[in-house]
């Protein structure tokens, strides 16, 4: 038997905002209008939305999303773009470049990365603040390692910065070449980047170095990696704000952080080695697993082999199967979304 | 009655202990029953259950459904100590947990929601919610009113301004 219309309405009207928040919580973190459709429905749902904290606790409460792109040759563009900040005109050397960002080429090699610039903010909750783009590629007339920042608040590029490779123009490597020297072209590998702190870390196809690229600085280099001879690797930033660097050997996954030394110098220093044998299911005896990604902040390593890609959390060493096999080559988890500018919805939310 | 009742004991020698719903209807269940609910369990432990426990704001036919997933919950609790028993019933507790999500729908489903947040069962407010919010997914706000009766408290124009402002997300 329905009830009568009016209870209908007093059930749902009578949630207090506690149980509001409780479902709203709930929504699936990986199609971020959810929760501005849910914000449209009612007053109380808008105002459960719009407390502060609840972004924090939403956040916080999706943890991270388990669900995961594979990314081949450039990232996939960040979900829906600001509405009120111009876009980042193009960057100087890029022309080509950022270009063909729209259709992914496979001859390219470009990595840019988004990311908040303010101040200690902890990035569950910011909106509107200063934010950097960083664009390094690997220009292909000259065959030179390119990066350059743009800034939210100069709406300018820095100058564009050259990774020094030892050869001051192109035809000096020509004729290193020729002298039988080796030579391969410095590619930026199509791999997720780290930041950590005013320092920016991708890889490169040679030797698997890694670049930094201090972009408050503007200054590109090279450093050289842990291990030399594995080319499935992951970058990230440590709980103490260093850069990590992720990587299976043997049968063994290993976990290095970069510390400052006692003399001031930074050294890789490995702080987890995890056996994978008995824990990691792989498809036949050929069959390995590889790194494919991280998810910082929760000390979570993916890998990919014949049978699915999996996710192990260091701390607790726990594996978990989150997708069916697949060809990974850089995993990107889905850890927040940007939302834009939320100023009727927030006015709203307060005067009501 | 209740008195009585409230004293038996069962085979497995559990305490019973006498529900009252916001309707008078009464419910005996044993103590690990109802001790899944976090309030009862305060109230077993100050000792003040011996005349039933009445629950004005929980309906009998609520009352009904959070008993049977109590008593479904209970059971796995008790069987924990014998391994092939206790698989078995795990089994027997995802389905029947996803049979009861699965038949919940506006109003009893809120109600059940206010239920399991005033008597403080966790796991059952976990899937309540979880079950509103699956429904919301893929839903226009229009859709969401409608699946969940509430009333559109938004004058015409502040719709449109958070609908223009955030055109993106209300494409369809």
């Amino acid at each position: 038997m329905a009830p009568p219309p009016e209870l209908i309405d007093n059930v749902t009207a009578s949630l207090p905002p506690d149980l509001i928040s409780e479902i709203l919580l709930r929504l699936p973190p990986d199609e971020p209008e959810h929760l501005f459709r849910a914000a449209l429905v009612c007053k109380s749902w808008l105002r459960a939305i719009c407390e502060h904290g609840f972004l924090r606790r939403y956040r916080a409460f999706s943890a991270f999303f388990t669900g995961s792109k594979s990314c081949r040759e450039t990232p996939p563009p960040a979900s829906p773009a600001p509405q009120r900040c111009p876009s980042p005109p193009i960057p100087p050397f890029a022309g080509p470049s950022i270009a063909a960002m729209a259709a992914p080429s496979s001859t390219l090699r470009t990595m840019i990365a988004v990311f908040c610039a303010a101040s200690g903010c902890d990035h569950l909750d910011c909106h509107g603040g200063p934010f950097r783009v960083v664009f390094i590629a690997t220009d292909d007339d000259d065959e030179l390692v390119k990066a350059s920042v743009y800034s939210s608040e100069t709406c300018a590029w820095n100058k564009t910065v050259i990774l020094a490779d030892g050869y001051q123009t192109w035809q000096e490597r020509l004729q290193a070449i020729t002298r039988g020297e080796s030579y391969r072209t410095p590619y930026v590998q199509p791999r997720r980047g780290a930041l950590v702190g005013d320092e920016i870390y991708f890889t490169l196809r040679n030797e698997n170095a890694i670049i930094k690229y201090n972009w408050a600085a503007n200054c590109l280099s090279k450093i050289d990696p842990p291990i030399r001879d594995v080319y499935d690797i992951s970058l990230m930033e440590m709980e103490n704000g260093s850069l990590g660097y992720a990587c299976i050997q043997g049968s063994s996954l290993y976990v290095w952080s970069r510390n400052a030394s006692s003399e001031g110098a930074a050294e890789w220093v490995q702080c987890w080695v995890i056996e994978l044998e008995q824990m990691v299911p792989v498809a036949n005896r050929g069959d390995e697993a590889f790194v494919v990604g991280s998810a910082e902040g929760v000390g979570v390593i993916f890998m990919s082999t014949g049978v699915g890609l999996f996710t192990i959390e260091l701390k607790s060493r726990r594996v978990k199967k989150v997708e069916e096999p697949g060809v990974y080559s850089s995993v990107l988890p889905y850890m927040s979304f940007y939302t834009p500018d939320r100023g009727t919805l927030l006015s709203l939310a307060r005067t009501h | 009655m209740a008195a009585a009742a409230a004293e038996a004991t069962t085979d497995g020698g559990g305490k019973m202990i006498i529900l009252i719903s916001a309707d008078g209807k009464r419910f005996e269940v044993t103590e690990a029953v109802a001790s899944q609910s976090q309030l009862i369990s305060n109230m077993i432990e100050d000792d003040c259950t011996e005349n039933g426990v009445r629950l004005p704001n929980v309906d009998g036919d609520i009352l009904t459904m959070v008993v049977d997933y109590c008593n479904m919950h209970a059971g796995d609790a008790a069987a924990a100590g014998d391994t092939m028993k206790a698989s078995s019933t795990e089994e027997e507790l995802k389905k029947f947990d996803a049979e009861l999500v699965q038949a919940l729908e506006n109003p009893v489903l809120f109600k059940l929601i206010l239920a399991a947040n005033f008597l403080n069962i966790k796991s059952l407010l976990d899937m309540t919610c979880q079950r509103v919010a699956d429904m919301m997914s893929g839903k226009t706000p229009e859709q969401m009113r409608e699946t969940f009766s509430i009333e559109n408290d938004f004058t015409p124009e502040e719709e449109a301004a958070i609908r223009q402002e955030n055109a993106w997300a209300f494409d369809d």
